[in-house]
């Protein structure tokens, strides 16, 4: 409904404007970046680290683009660039791992229920002016996703928010593969409407079961040939690659995550179910709005949530959700993020965060995980970001108020160690950036974005 | 702390447009709420205050030592919390919607036409909505319900509490008139919509002027044939509908959001003299002395609206505190810029209020613009939005700061009634809890 959203939101989405800057950064495509200063030290913090608790008066030291000391003192070298950050909070980098920023609306290949060799690479847009909103809220790693509408769409790519590089300077850095599954109203929605299955949750399933007897008999074909090979069989002849199905079989090998857009409690058993039917593991519910009815059950398989805060009523199978879901679940064992799948609270996940402690009592160490260090494990990359930890990617935040806080926003955001955003600056704040944005359109979410 | 719910009754009158609100049936209890912080909003803050409670109104208020608490009262121990005046939202669709994408549990507007001056918010409001305890539970006790916004002219507006029986919660009926300028209107009727008239800007204004001219050689009419006693004159509902407005009496808000659409459109409303407040302006920022100079008070939100491409990241958060500074008096809506883009976020109300703080706008002004101004806005002022006496006691109690996230609002009184703090969320809550 259209009451209180901007009446221009989905406006000048399509203007593809090829800047100067743009165009010399493509010139330069493979060139050294600009080198940040070797050594770093942010000093005088509340460094809430997100593994193992908050240091009033901390210090972290940055080498060489990672942490190298984080505590009361550090030893840097006096060389090293000092930011004094008396009066701030450090974090890590506000990791979001449900966002559909800057696909230029190509969120949902809606043209069948089963889309697994969909690449969300193909459609990242670097110059996307959402990304830059969402790195001025402190955002430095985004799981950009396909959308909801199929019951097994496409396969995600994992960004590092280094706003004003190339786009392959964006990605993270052999990051694990993605698979985006849906269930519930958005696919039935989508197919049902022009009379094709998945019209129900029934055929919703059925949709995923047949696609994985496909791709068994896939694999099947292959291990045949691969092992007429091994006999030296020089008549083999190879079965014709697929590419949907052999994406499906690096999903049935586990060689892909499956993170699955999922809202009630029965399709997070059933979705169980399947997937120990067929030998896979799911990563992370997404949304998981009823999670809170059935979390030990979930946390006995080991999958996480992805779940917004206090979303609910905007859909049938929203009707009971509850702010207290989060803490709820974690309290049984659930590994718990936050999530935006939004432009908009992307921008402040850090805020959504803060609610945690309102709703159900989360303490100040749980709330910022559920930004940083939980994300970054659905995502498969919490051995190298989401907490202030030695040895992992210097991605920091500094705030102006406690980050859990209504009045907190963003001074300067690290990436690697490089400073990215600096709101101190006039103009964006951008350090990397100079040239023209792509406008990021709507505020749209994947269950807007859906094919409706 | 301890809480006994008094078992006090009131009738609402529904007088005119506006309920004159009976304070003679008297509450049976008496309320002292004693030690807290009170954030009076009209005259600063009191350390360690009471507050009394009684017959649905505020009868005290001060510091410590100064107010005498009746005998029998019920003290209600506030040491270590702030108690404030409850939060009004100054637009909602409360009662006009229950699930979003469930077209059949939505009385959001008549798309039929532009010009639906006399459709009645009150005829659709449904008070036994579920969102509306979820949104008292953080601390809203009153709110203005609007129409959507894709009507040039929507309908007309109710002013409600949020507790009662239906009849108590409307405490005005056809409070403002709904109007919309922009886009979103225009496409309605261009080349993605029906194809008709009208179809630009242009169609719009030139529709919306022809409309108040009419409605005005309606009153010319009428008012000749009240004078012959023509019994035969036909009353037309649509312009019956208008005429407060275009004689002044009541506010009329007009959504907007552009600034080249917010010069036209005031061009139009003081053309034909309309008691204009403004909704949105998100995208204003190069005429916020020109609205300043109309002296409009202005409703803004969504806070979290995106920003116009190549604009500063915090472009819209400024606002509230850019349009502060000129002088102009600010409500801030609970309008959600992603998420629900309904009321179901409105218990977000405070922390869009608080990020506005973030971004500059001085605290008091803050709670300001979700409590007196919004009152004052809509005709409430000398009812609501304070802790004054003869107000109404609509009254918070919380253990800490009302604009940030973190606090828990521990009770809401409604006219002097401890509400039960329960929604179907936290009986969903409970349930699942045991």
């Amino acid at each position: 409904m259209g009451s209180l959203r901007h009446p221009l939101s989905i406006s000048a989405r399509r203007s593809r404007i090829l800047p100067l800057a743009l165009m010399a950064a493509c010139a330069a495509f493979g060139r050294a970046q600009p080198t940040p200063p070797a050594d770093i030290v942010i000093r005088g913090a509340t460094v809430m680290t997100g593994s193992h608790g908050t240091i009033e008066h901390g210090s972290v030291w940055v080498h060489a683009g990672k942490i190298a000391g984080v505590g009361p003192t550090v030893s840097a070298p006096s060389s090293a660039t000092v930011v004094d950050a008396t009066g701030l909070w450090l974090t890590p980098g506000i990791i979001d791992p449900h966002s559909h920023s800057a696909l230029d609306s190509d969120v949902n290949e809606a043209t069948s229920p089963v889309t697994p060799s969909m690449h969300m690479i193909d459609a990242f847009d670097n110059r996307d002016a959402d990304l830059y909103r969402a790195l001025a809220g402190g955002v430095t790693t985004e799981l950009l996703l396909h959308g909801s509408a199929n019951m097994i769409g496409g396969q995600a790519v994992v960004i590092k928010n280094k706003f004003g590089l190339d786009r392959d300077a964006m990605l993270f850095p052999n990051a694990p593969g993605s698979i985006k599954f849906a269930s519930g109203e958005n696919p039935k929605r989508v197919y049902g409407s022009r009379d094709q299955l998945p019209s129900t949750r029934m055929g919703n399933f059925e949709v995923m079961r047949m696609a994985f007897e496909d791709a068994k008999h896939y694999m099947a074909d292959w291990d045949a040939y691969d092992a007429k090979v091994k006999k030296g069989d020089k008549d083999a002849v190879a079965p014709k690659r697929d590419l949907k199905l052999e994406a499906l079989a690096d999903v049935l090998r586990g060689k892909l995550y499956v993170q699955i857009h999922c809202y009630r409690a029965d399709e997070f058993l059933t979705e169980e179910a399947i997937a120990k039917e067929y030998g896979y593991k799911i990563r992370a519910f997404h949304h998981a709005l009823e999670m809170y009815k059935v979390a030990p059950q979930i946390a006995a398989d080991g999958t996480a949530i992805a779940t917004f805060t206090d979303w609910w009523g905007f859909k049938d199978e929203a009707r009971d959700a509850i702010p207290w879901n989060a803490v709820m679940s974690m309290r049984q064992g659930i590994r718990v993020a936050l999530k935006s799948d939004s432009d908009d609270h992307i921008r402040r996940l850090n805020v959504e965060a803060g609610k945690m402690v309102h709703y159900g009592g989360a303490t100040e160490d749980e709330a910022i995980r559920m930004v940083t260090l939980n994300p970054a494990w659905i995502i498969g990359v919490d051995d190298r970001v989401g907490s202030i930890d030695v040895g992992k990617d210097a991605d920091l935040v500094l705030w102006n108020h406690d980050p859990l806080s209504t009045y907190a926003h963003a001074m300067k955001v690290y990436i690697d160690g490089d400073l990215f955003f600096d709101a101190s600056l006039p103009g964006w704040g951008t350090t990397h950036f100079s040239g023209v944005m792509h406008d990021g359109g709507g505020f749209g979410s994947d269950d807007e974005e859906d094919g409706q | 702390m301890r809480f006994v719910a008094p078992v006090t009754v009131f009738v609402a009158c529904l007088a005119g447009s506006i309920a004159a609100l009976a304070a003679d049936t008297p509450s049976s209890s008496v309320v002292a709420i004693v030690g807290g912080k009170l954030l009076t909003v009209s005259h600063g803050t009191i350390d360690n205050g009471v507050l009394i409670l009684a017959d649905g109104k505020i009868a005290a208020v001060g510091p410590a030592g100064s107010v005498k608490i009746p005998k029998g009262a019920q003290i209600v121990d506030a040491k270590g919390l702030t108690v404030y005046p409850g939060l009004i939202d100054p637009e909602s669709n409360f009662g006009l919607t229950e699930i979003s994408a469930d077209s059949a549990t939505n009385d959001l507007e008549e798309r039929s036409d532009e010009i639906m001056p006399h459709m009645h918010v009150s005829d659709a409001f449904h008070s036994d909505t579920e969102l509306i305890p979820v949104a008292r539970l953080n601390g809203i006790t009153n709110a203005v319900v609007a129409p959507a916004s894709g009507d040039s002219i929507a309908g007309q507006d109710i002013f409600i509490q949020l507790y009662g029986s239906r009849e108590q919660m409307m405490l005005g009926t056809d409070v403002a008139l709904a109007m919309n300028y922009g886009a979103e209107q225009r496409r309605r009727g261009g080349p993605t919509g029906r194809a008709t008239f009208p179809s630009t800007r242009m169609g719009l204004v030139t529709e919306l002027r022809q409309t108040f001219l009419d409605t005005q050689d309606y009153m010319a009419k009428r008012d000749a044939a009240a004078k012959k006693s023509d019994a035969a004159f036909k009353r037309d509902l649509k312009f019956e509908a208008l005429i407060p407005y275009l004689k002044g009496e009541r506010p009329v808000v007009i959504g907007v959001y552009e600034a080249y659409d917010v010069e036209t459109i005031m061009h139009l409303a003081q053309e034909f003299h309309l008691r204009v407040i403004l909704n949105h302006v998100t995208h204003t920022q190069e005429v916020l002395d020109e609205i300043a100079a109309w002296k409009v008070p202005v409703i803004i939100g969504s806070i979290y609206d995106a920003p116009r491409a190549n604009e500063r990241y915090d472009a819209v958060f400024t606002l509230p505190a850019e349009l502060a500074k000129r002088g102009v008096k600010i409500a801030i809506s609970s309008a959600d810029g992603g998420g629900p883009a309904s009321s179901h976020s409105a218990r977000n109300l405070p922390y869009a209020a608080g990020f506005a703080v973030g971004y500059g706008l001085p605290y008091d002004d803050a709670l300001k613009a979700i409590t007196l101004n919004v009152a004052e806005m809509f005709g409430f002022g000398d009812k609501l939005g304070s802790l004054d006496v003869g107000k109404m006691a609509n009254v918070v109690l919380a253990n800490g700061d009302p604009l940030d996230v973190r606090t828990d609002v521990k009770q809401v009184y409604i006219q002097g009634v401890a509400v039960p703090m329960v929604s179907r969320q936290t009986q969903l809550r409970d349930e699942y809890s045991k």
